[in-house]
């Protein structure tokens, strides 16, 4: 009652922040990003195809997060799904002439039924079990996108119609941000439901849980179904970015990436990977640009930045965030930081 | 009326039987202590009747309805809520948060309007002694206990297992939880308590149920079973068993 009757004192701009779980700070942010592609020296088509992995794997550590962040559950294959969503949908657009819209959607879909039985057959492993089955999983996706060659064309690659038709890369960076809003809005919303306190109290206590009225069965689904669903989206866009899928694509080494900018982010924040995949993803771009004689280089990177942010600041940079900047005397500070009290 | 019934309910673990054939009651109401020395099987008792191990032998029936092998979550809708002997708590969670988990949803069937509301009650009735945002990591073991037991009756329990809830406390400390069980009691919570503490069972509980090596050994009105000598006998172990002997023999003959 009172937190309604605070909510409609807001004004529209703060209603619609609460109601993409934004702060206003956060906000801000999503504009530069809108920005940034069209100022020099950003406005360069390479460094705007780095914005797009950027986004992609800012999304991709989102969705990861409201796995891994909130019923602990690594999901190891996680970037298989992704391939999975991919793959459905450059095949469909290559068989049935369909749009690449209707078939990042139909991927999506497939992904999230993935997700769903993922989320039955792992249902009576407990933490590091689930993760080494969906791992398993995963591998088992990957060597079948390898072995169906006449489905996938294995390791030749399958090429893969473009959603757009202009070699810009500037659209599809546009679209891969939407797609990233959408990912935060839906697993923040529902994190912030009563379902997100199910969700935490079967990933931190499984017994406590139970005997608390929480029936693991039915949350670990509901987390697993839309965790895929979207990784399966994130794969679409791919599909239909780089215009060619090979099976490499899917490699455990992809998920560990994702895994890394999630825990570097801040582990069941959602918004922190999102906002240190940023940063981190031009880093390494420069980092294989200068350095391209060095492969995995930047896996050994992302590993030690990893140790030292578990050693350090568990909570990564979301909770080093909110341990030094949530409370700022500046009222206006506050305000960006904080947001409109709702209750 | 018998709110939990047991019949020759048992629980083995591989070759272990740590609960064996015990058959047993609660009634409506009551404060029932479920007492015997380590690793007797009280726990495993109490796990298979809530669910979170289920028994292998035997049934449990809960306010007149056959519920062995019932999940957890299953018992907790019913009206079955434990505290945990090792307090388990959800790391991470406020305590606030931790009680509103059963708040929310250890009411499926019978909703709490307020749930923020009825979680900041169940902590102020277990006199909880930290802020509501204190995250539960950083307390310790007997905040931990209030808080778990905050839990355990948010959800509105007709019955109720606390186990072990005194173990650690100083004496002063006793008689504050002594306090609080009769007041959950008065709330028209029924109790069935495993505990070690003779003080504290001999004052709140009106029947005690003794266990040992798994099989019961004794059941009855308080005075009766503490005065058992095959009770003392479990409690004070072999050695003591020889010494008294002539004693035990004696009281059996007169009996
Ligand atoms: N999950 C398990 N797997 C195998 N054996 C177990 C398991 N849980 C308990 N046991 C065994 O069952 C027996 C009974 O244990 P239980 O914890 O029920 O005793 P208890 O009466 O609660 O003891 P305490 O007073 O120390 O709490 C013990 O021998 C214990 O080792
Ligand atoms: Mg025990």
């Amino acid at each position: 009652m009172q937190t309604t009757k605070a909510k409609s004192e807001l004004n529209l701009f703060d209603r619609v922040l609460d109601l993409l779980s934004l702060k206003p700070l956060g906000a801000i942010g999503l504009v530069i990003l809108v920005i940034l592609p069209l100022v020099p020296p950003f406005n360069q088509e390479y460094l705007i195809r780095w914005l797009c992995a950027a986004a992609l794997i800012a999304a991709a550590s989102v969705s990861f997060d409201f796995t891994a962040g909130f019923i602990n559950i690594v999901n190891f294959g996680y970037y298989a799904i992704v391939g999975l969503g991919g793959y459905t949908s450059a095949i469909l657009v290559d068989r049935f002439g369909i749009s690449p819209w209707i078939g990042i959607f139909v991927g999506a879909l497939s992904a999230g039924l993935l997700g769903f039985f993922l989320g039955i057959v792992t249902l009576r492993l407990r933490g590091i079990f689930a993760a080494v089955m969906a791992w398993f999983m995963g591998l088992a996706l990957m060597g079948l996108a390898t072995k169906a060659v006449w489905l996938t064309r294995g390791s030749l690659g399958l090429r893969v119609e473009r959603l757009f038709d202009s070699p810009s890369n500037l659209p599809y960076y546009y679209v891969i941000l939407a797609m990233m809003l959408v990912t935060y809005v839906i697993t923040k919303g529902v994190t912030r439901s009563d379902m997100g306190l199910a969700f935490k109290a079967i990933g931190q206590n499984m017994d406590a849980a139970r005997t608390s009225g929480i029936n693991p069965v039915y949350y670990r689904i509901v987390n697993f179904t839309l965790s895929c669903t979207l990784a399966g989206l994130l794969g679409g866009f791919y599909a239909h970015y780089y215009g060619i899928l090979t099976p490499e694509m899917m490699h455990t080494s992809k998920t560990v990436e994702v895994l890394a900018v999630a825990y570097i982010g801040g582990r069941g924040s959602l918004w922190g990977g999102a906002v240190v995949a940023f940063p981190f993803i031009y880093a390494m771009e420069m980092v294989r640009s200068s350095l391209s004689n060095l492969p995995g280089l930047n896996l050994i990177l992302y590993g030690l930045l990893l140790i030292l942010v578990m050693i350090y600041y568990s909570g990564g940079f979301a909770a080093f965030f909110q341990q030094h900047f949530s409370k700022p005397k500046n009222i206006i500070l506050y305000y960006l930081v904080n947001g409109k009290k709702t209750a | 009326m018998k709110i939990l019934e047991t019949q020759e309910l048992s629980k083995q673990f591989g070759g272990l039987i740590a609960v064996n054939k015990v058959s047993m009651h609660v009634k409506e109401g009551d404060i029932v202590g479920l007492i015997g020395p380590n690793g007797a099987g009280k726990t495993t008792f109490l796990n298979a009747v809530a669910g979170l191990n289920p028994p292998t032998g035997g049934r449990v029936l809960f306010l007149g309805e056959d519920t062995t092998g019932f999940t957890p979550e299953k018992m907790c809708h019913r009206g079955l809520s434990r505290s945990f002997q090792i307090p388990r708590p959800y790391p991470k969670m406020t305590a606030l948060e931790t009680v509103l988990t059963s708040a929310i949803f250890g009411n499926r069937l019978r909703k709490v309007k307020d749930p923020v509301a009825h979680s900041r009650k169940m902590l102020s009735f277990v006199e909880f002694p930290m802020a509501e945002e204190t995250i539960t990591e950083s307390l310790n073991t007997l905040q931990l206990k209030r808080l778990d037991l905050a839990r355990a009756l948010a959800s509105n329990p007709r019955l109720l297992f606390l186990d072990e809830l005194a173990a650690g406390l100083t004496e002063g400390e006793l008689g504050d939880i002594m306090t609080l069980i009769r007041k959950i009691r008065d709330q028209g919570i029924t109790i069935l308590m495993v505990e070690h503490i003779m003080q504290l069972i001999m004052s709140v509980c009106e029947r005690l149920v003794c266990i040992q090596f798994g099989n019961k050994i004794a059941e009855g009105p308080t005075e009766e079973v503490a005065r058992d000598p095959t009770v003392t006998e479990a409690y004070l172990g072999r050695q003591k068993k020889k010494e008294c002997s002539p004693d035990t023999h004696a009281g059996a003959q007169v009996g």
